[in-house]
């Protein structure tokens, strides 16, 4: 009985495991390390299981750096009413999301504002980040738990 | 840029990979059905491995336990295939350099390799043991091969997410 409970339990760990076909938020970012970025975008990665969309941000000494930004996959995306076409290279837009653990120049897009300023919630549904729950900044304006 | 790089590049860059890639759905669904594939496929082998190693059903020679899971494993291993390939031509370039997807890789030629020695010794002599409760040490073994083998492949695969 006991080996069969263990086989149970090895295949449900083997299904839930896997069903998460991309990684949670806090296995690559940091919560208490929000960060806004205001660039031009140099490349859009409309890809699952996470989308990709790089902007090179310019500081105070005129020092150009290209951030990497991660959102959620194609069809959470399209739920929001976002469109793989809303991103152009080139256009300048704010994103508001939370830096990599690693240190590196890749964030978590929670939030991005378009040219035409419309903001939208860029993150991965039920990843466990900020605003995952839509109670705090970054949730989605017309999608949140109703209270 | 190494030949199999390049490979990689263009199966990722095709009209289907990037299709699967960009998609709404298709991409959750095919892997949803990969999952499901595996757990059919490692689950009815598991059966087959633990009777070996005299865990369960040690009253039921092993000959009947694996001709009854045997369609259900080559099934499996059919769906888990093809959805893999799918997948795999949705990430190809990605995939090439991740080294969870690498190590997958591995541990599925050795999971292949297992049951082909397997078959080609102690099994072809399976009439001598097949009612003994215990399995012989080489079917044990290959057993516990196939347990852990599986058992790195899936965690291994979990893993290609994260890096």
């Amino acid at each position: 009985m006991k080996l069969r409970s263990f086989a149970a339990f090895a295949g449900a760990l083997a299904i839930t495991s896997a069903a998460y076909a991309h990684h949670s938020f806090s296995a690559e970012f940091d919560g208490t390390k929000p960060v806004r970025l205001v660039g031009k975008i140099t490349q859009v990665q409309w890809t699952n299981p996470h989308s990709y969309f790089y902007v090179d941000v310019v500081d105070a000494k005129g020092a150009v750096t290209n951030w990497g930004c991660e959102g959620a996959g194609p069809g959470a995306l399209s739920r929001r009413g976002w469109k793989k076409g809303d991103l152009k290279i080139g256009d300048t837009i704010v994103v508001d999301g939370y830096r990599a653990k690693d240190g590196s120049h890749l964030v978590d897009a929670r939030r991005v504002t378009l040219p035409d300023g419309r903001s939208v919630y860029g993150g991965t549904p039920g990843d466990g980040g900020p605003g995952d729950d839509g109670t705090i900044q970054g949730a989605p304006q017309n999608s949140g738990p109703k209270k | 840029m190494p030949t199999l790089q390049h490979v990689c590049q263009v199966i990722y860059d095709s009209h289907i990979g990037t299709a699967i890639r960009e998609s709404d759905y298709a991409f959750s669904i095919i892997e949803s059905v990969h999952v499901l594939a595996i757990t059919l496929l490692v689950g009815t082998i598991a059966v087959l491995d633990l009777r070996m190693l005299g865990l369960i059903l040690r009253g039921i020679s092993v000959t009947r336990i694996s001709k009854t899971v045997f369609p259900f494993t080559w099934t499996g291993f059919a769906i888990m295939f093809v959805s893999g390939c799918l997948l795999f031509w949705a990430e190809a370039a990605k995939n090439y350099s991740n080294p969870a997807f690498r190590v997958k890789l591995v541990l599925l030629a050795l999971v292949g390799l297992n049951p082909l020695i397997f078959h080609t010794t102690i099994y072809r002599r399976v009439h001598e043991w097949e009612v003994l409760q215990y399995s012989p040490w080489r079917a044990r073994a290959a057993a516990l091969a196939s347990l852990l083998l599986w058992s790195g492949v899936i965690v291994a695969g979990r893993a290609i997410a994260y890096f």
